[in-house]
């Protein structure tokens, strides 16, 4: 192998090149990248789960009792969480088959189905949004006890996951409409859809948690 | 190109001075300090490795506890690390090894037995451990005595309670001294229950070879018998978990007394309780120390003071020289206890106005003092101070 | 013959600041990691100075309560997380890649992102000192203590800690990611699992436990944070929240934490008992599984920190705990017996290695007595636990981080480091570790609680607090024939060649300092020795 300082300098030439796209087989390099950090990323929501499930068992009643309005806290899944639910799962089945098409070398399949997964998590976030306002109208915030703590610390760091999953998505909409995936070369783009479809599976355990599991 | 490892003489010599340079002083401290008496030496270094004796049975059980961990301990170590110096001294490598010594791998056997006898001794660890836990942590259905320990930001106060332990009998605000501390029956069973209103303390008293923490939002409770034996001494504690600025300071004393003492002098502390009529608050809660113009009986003037997060807001005071004065004292931490205590320049103390919680008002009585620089502070909270100055 | 011949020669290698600051090459950024860890650990040596200067003897002398609480929680604030954790990751750095024949980590720019976060977090601390206090509620930061309340954690400065930890536990959480894969993917042809350094074998599981458990206390500062800022009530009992909340979610992570501070430094040790004792490593696959088994059990233990609150199931931590030795002692032994019937040479990287063996046996039953619920309801909180973690700390990671840096240091340098400086670091290193943390033993039994200022003259306490800090000024006293050391080493030091230890692992099989790449051509890779099996051939006993 040539030890010239110059061949060692470029990627096709150097001892590193050829493992950038891991001719060995398995899953690439920034796949099982992802992967390990989408471990870190459960774990950290197992935290903020942990600490959910510990409050809601001490808890004498769940939801406890709005200080405000005499009542128990209550949570409404119309008009907004119900629909953006439904939404968020749509896009993980968007963005499932912008990876395929993609994979099958379909580029404008696959910008068309990466453009909409993306617009579909803006609005996931906007409508969260909204919903919060609602709430706060309603005297539910990050300070009504530990309802309003946890709900909005869980539901809080989810929507912080989704808008880094919708600036990933965003780059990757970007990268692929200047030409830069084929079905040979587009790590990035199953890296990004594994994230979302764990931004996804987040949102699912969360709402059934927060709004579906009965009360005490 | 491989070289072979360096075994030069000058730093195998430094490595020899040093090691021979450790073993003489502490050869030489063991002689000097045993004082020629190497038996006793020798029991001496085994108590610096052992708690205190126990005042309480459950302190003895887990004293007795430690003798056998102690035990295993001690024999782990001198074998184990007996077998890492010889290994070391045993095996070093000497002029003309030039040749490879046996290139062992390893020895299935060997990992099974230093596997499995390690986790025999630790499983039976366990066993003598949790059976020692069970009877530490036993609590009795009828308790003799009830007594709960309030730990706040900085200091302990104590509850002492009835049968059914909802009624408070009487409180004692001082948590350290002859005239302060938790008097405890010895020989009678102890339920101590722990509260605290701000953050989290632990209870420790190292003669009960015992502690427990104090977290806000919780009771904790144990269960502890003073030796019969015992009654008559005092034993220390103090806060053993974080709790601020003030955590040094939390100490109390505990002290055992015979139960008829016990139970008199409880009885005394409950009648005195009852007997003395609540002082009606002050009205005027004042901001400064300057002598406010002398009431209605043409006594000396009335000082304010007012403690707020355990500090007095007055670091200096004054006051008129064989005068009869009063100290209007304002407590504004809610829940904790202060007063107003007054030491002349020798550290003696010429007054000491009563405790009482806040957030209230009292008004002190403070007999004439001769002109002097005298220094006040709180009795509960000895880091509490200021500087009166009587001219 | 296995090393390189690598035109032009290493000199014209060198780089200028430039190069430094944006590089992505995991040795540059490796020994980064070990400068940077550096300055942290004489930061946090000055803080532990300031500790013994003030207990030295009774009455405050030279700080407040309030400033002494600080002291002390900076002091293992810096010391784990900007010292032992980053350093340990920044060794793993430089040799990992080197040891699987590996060009670099596989995320070079994340690697360097993960550096640069430290320094960064580093400043942040520092800057907490003069916001009006730093934090002061112990490296613990237990609530509601650590609240924004009165005599509680009042002002910036915890939350300035709060930002920092997360940024570094960032770092730490990329660089475990990096850590795997690079392992996973990245060993060099003939390098099964089973023939990785026992190095990597520690560095990957450290990277298992970093990657589960950092997010763990992520979440627990997070959540603090919100407390603190957002009117939350997570820990806050008024509302309903719970202390012992905060506790459970704090030891998840902080107890896989203290493995991550020891497996390196046992792996790094692993390479030089072999090396020194010129045999291999006895009982290779017992290491390995002992360092899974410690990985795994060390998720289960948490709770032995909070034996004293009545809040926890005692007999199951109390087991899992005891349990923990076993393995433990398995490596124990192993480490004995590659000694055993070999042929030692004292060279200082085994002194060091030595010096972590009786040490680290001493943290360990130390430790044991903690896991005896009863006996812990005597020593917690006390000098005992102190008197512990130093041992495993100390005399633990510091004598391996050590070995590891006398023993690397003529491959990231190309320069030997004078043995005679290095055996008299040892010795005073030794004797003022011993000096000053041995007498806590006593302290801890005696009664004295931890995080305490001042102590009554009356308790008994003044001479083993006196001889604890001339112990201390002692270790301060060793880091200058160290420092000392490093500079004329860096400057004239011997040229140490390829393979100055006649080593076994591949790092060896290049030059030194290696090229940008790392090797050229590798040697086949048929054992865990793959250098020492091309350097005998079919002589050796293998």
């Amino acid at each position: 192998m040539a030890s010239d300082t110059h061949a060692l300098a470029t990627v096709e030439h150097s001892p590193v090149g050829s493992l950038a796209h891991d001719t060995r087989g398995g899953i690439s390099n920034p796949v099982l990248g992802m992967l390990l950090f989408i471990t870190s990323e459960v774990m950290f929501f197992a935290g903020l789960f942990a600490a959910y499930f510990n409050v809601r068992a001490a808890a004498p009643q769940w939801p406890p009792v709005n200080p405000e309005t005499g009542e128990a806290f209550h949570l409404a899944i119309l008009p907004l969480v119900g629909p953006a639910t439904v939404i968020l799962i749509l896009s993980s089945f968007t963005c499932q088959m912008a990876v395929w098409a993609i994979r099958r070398d379909d580029r404008v399949g696959f910008i068309r189905a990466i453009a909409v997964t993306f617009t579909i998590g803006v609005v996931f976030l906007l409508m969260q949004a909204a919903d919060y306002i609602l709430l706060a109208e309603e005297g539910i915030t990050l300070s009504a006890g530990t309802f309003g703590t946890t709900y909005f610390t869980l539901t809080g760091f989810h929507g912080a996951h989704v808008f880094g999953g919708a600036i990933m998505l965003g780059v990757v909409l970007y990268r692929g409409m200047a030409g830069q995936f084929s079905a040979r070369h587009h790590d990035a783009v199953e890296a990004a859809s594994l994230y979302w479809h764990f931004v996804d599976v987040v949102w699912i355990l969360l709402f059934s948690l927060l709004y579906l599991l009965p009360g005490k | 190109m491989a070289s072979s490892p360096r075994t030069g003489r000058s730093s195998t010599a430094i490595f020899a001075v040093g090691i021979g340079a450790v073993l003489l002083i502490g050869a030489a401290a063991v002689v000097l300090l045993s004082g020629g008496d190497p038996l006793g030496m020798s029991q001496r270094i085994v108590d610096s490795l052992y708690p205190p004796e126990a005042v309480t049975e459950q302190g003895a059980r887990i004293r007795e506890l430690y003798t056998i961990v102690f035990l295993i301990a001690v024999v782990i170590f001198f074998v184990v690390e007996g077998l890492i110096i010889w290994t070391v001294l045993r095996y070093r490598r000497r002029p003309g090894d030039d040749t490879l010594p046996a290139q062992t791998h390893g020895n299935n056997i060997a990992e099974v037995v230093w596997t499995v006898v390690p986790t025999l001794i630790v499983a039976f660890l366990f066993v003598v451990s949790w059976q020692t836990l069970n009877t530490v942590e036993a609590v009795s259905a009828n308790p003799e005595t009830r007594i709960r320990a309030v730990a706040g930001q900085f200091q302990w106060t104590f509850d002492y309670l009835d049968e059914t332990g909802d009624n408070v009998l009487y409180t004692q605000l001082l948590p350290t001294g002859e005239d302060g501390g938790m008097a405890v029956p010895a020989g009678r069973t102890v339920l101590l229950s722990l509260e605290s209103p701000d953050v989290i303390h632990a209870f420790y008293v190292p003669q009960f070879l015992f502690k427990r923490d104090v977290v806000p939002g919780r009771i904790n409770t144990f269960e502890f018998t003073v030796n019969a034996k015992d009654a008559g001494q005092t034993f220390s504690g103090q806060c053993a978990e974080l709790c601020g600025a003030g955590h040094r300071v939390m100490l109390f004393d505990v002290h055992a007394l015979a139960p008829a003492e016990f139970d008199s002098w409880l009885a005394a502390r409950i009648e005195e309780a009852n007997a003395t009529p609540p002082p009606t608050p002050s009205a005027e809660p004042g901001a400064s120390g300057e002598p406010a113009p002398s009431g209605d009986t043409g006594q000396g003037p009335t000082l304010q003071v007012s403690a707020l997060n355990i500090a007095f807001e007055q670091s200096e005071l004054g006051a008129p020289a064989d005068t009869p004065f009063k100290i209007e004292f304002e407590n504004k931490d809610a829940s904790v206890p202060h007063n107003v205590e007054i030491k002349d320049a020798g550290g003696a103390s010429v007054f000491k106005g009563e405790i009482f919680n806040g957030v209230e008002t009292r008004t002190y009585d403070v007999p004439a003092l001769p002109a002097g620089t005298y220094t006040f502070t709180c009795t509960v909270h000895p880091n509490m101070t200021g500087t009166l100055t009587v001219n | 013959m296995a090393t390189t011949a690598l035109h032009p020669a290493a000199p014209t290698y060198r780089s200028t600041l430039y190069d430094w600051v944006t590089t992505t090459d995991h040795k540059k950024i490796g020994i980064m990691y070990v400068i940077n860890s550096f300055l942290f650990f004489f930061l946090g040596g000055l803080l532990a100075l300031g500790v013994r200067v003030e207990l030295a003897q009774p009455g405050l002398q030279i700080v407040t309560d309030q400033t002494y609480n600080e002291v002390f929680t900076m002091h293992a604030t810096f010391m784990i997380f900007l010292f032992v954790i980053p350093m340990l990751a920044g060794f793993g750095n430089y040799i990992v890649p080197l040891q699987i024949g590996a060009p670099d980590m596989a995320f070079p720019r994340i690697n360097a992102l993960s550096l640069w976060m430290l320094p960064l977090a580093g400043t942040l601390l520092i800057l907490s000192f003069f916001t009006g206090g730093s934090a002061a509620a112990g490296w613990t930061s237990y609530s509601p203590l650590a609240q924004d309340r009165p005599l509680g954690a009042v002002g910036p400065g915890q939350d300035l800690w709060i930002v920092a930890l997360t940024l570094i536990g960032t770092s730490s959480i990329l660089g475990a990611v990096n850590f795997l894969a690079t392992i996973f993917k990245m060993r060099a042809p003939g390098m099964t699992l089973f023939r990785m350094p026992i190095m990597v074998w520690t560095v990957l599981v450290t990277s298992v436990l970093v990657l589960m458990a950092t997010p763990v206390i992520t979440s627990a500062l997070i959540m603090l944070f919100i407390d603190r800022n957002y009117g939350g009530s997570f820990f806050d009992p008024a509302n309903g929240g719970d202390p012992i909340l905060y506790q459970n979610v704090f030891w998840f992570y902080s107890h896989p934490a203290v493995y991550v501070m020891i497996l390196p430094a046992m792996g790094m040790i692993s390479e030089i008992l072999p090396v020194f004792s010129r045999k291999p490593l006895f009982g290779y696959k017992a290491f390995v599984f002992a360092t899974a088994g410690i990985g795994a059990l060390g998720f289960s233990v948490w709770a032995h920190h909070m034996f004293t609150t009545g809040a926890v199931y005692l007999p199951f931590f109390s087991l899992m705990t005891f349990l923990i030795a076993v393995p433990t002692g398995v490596k124990m032994f192993n480490w004995i017996f590659t000694m055993w019937r070999g042929q030692l040479t004292f060279s200082t990287p085994l002194l060091y290695a030595v010096g972590f063996l009786s040490m680290f046996l001493i943290g360990g039953i130390n430790g044991a007595f903690s896991a005896s619920v009863p006996v812990d309801f005597a020593i917690h909180d006390t000098y005992w636990v102190v008197a512990h973690i130093h041992y495993v700390l100390f005399g633990g990671s510091v004598f391996g981080i050590m070995a590891g840096l006398f023993y690397w240091f003529p491959k990231m340098t190309g320069r030997m480091m004078n043995e005679t400086l290095g055996k008299v670091q040892f010795v005073l290193m030794f004797i003022g570790f011993n000096l000053t943390f041995f007498p806590m033993h006593e302290l801890g039994l005696a009664g004295m609680p931890r995080r305490i200022a001042d102590y009554s003259s009356t308790a008994g306490w003044n001479d083993l607090n006196l001889a604890a800090t001339v112990g201390g000024f002692l270790i301060a006293f060793s880091m200058l024939p160290l420092l000392w050391n490093i500079f004329i080493s860096l400057r004239s030091g011997t040229p140490a060649g390829d393979d100055p230890w006649e080593a076994n692992t591949l790092e060896w099989a290049t030059s030194s300092p290696p090229p940008p790449y790392n090797f050229d051509r590798l040697p086949e890779i048929r054992s865990e020795r793959p250098l020492f099996d091309a350097r005998h051939g079919q002589q050796a006993d293998h």
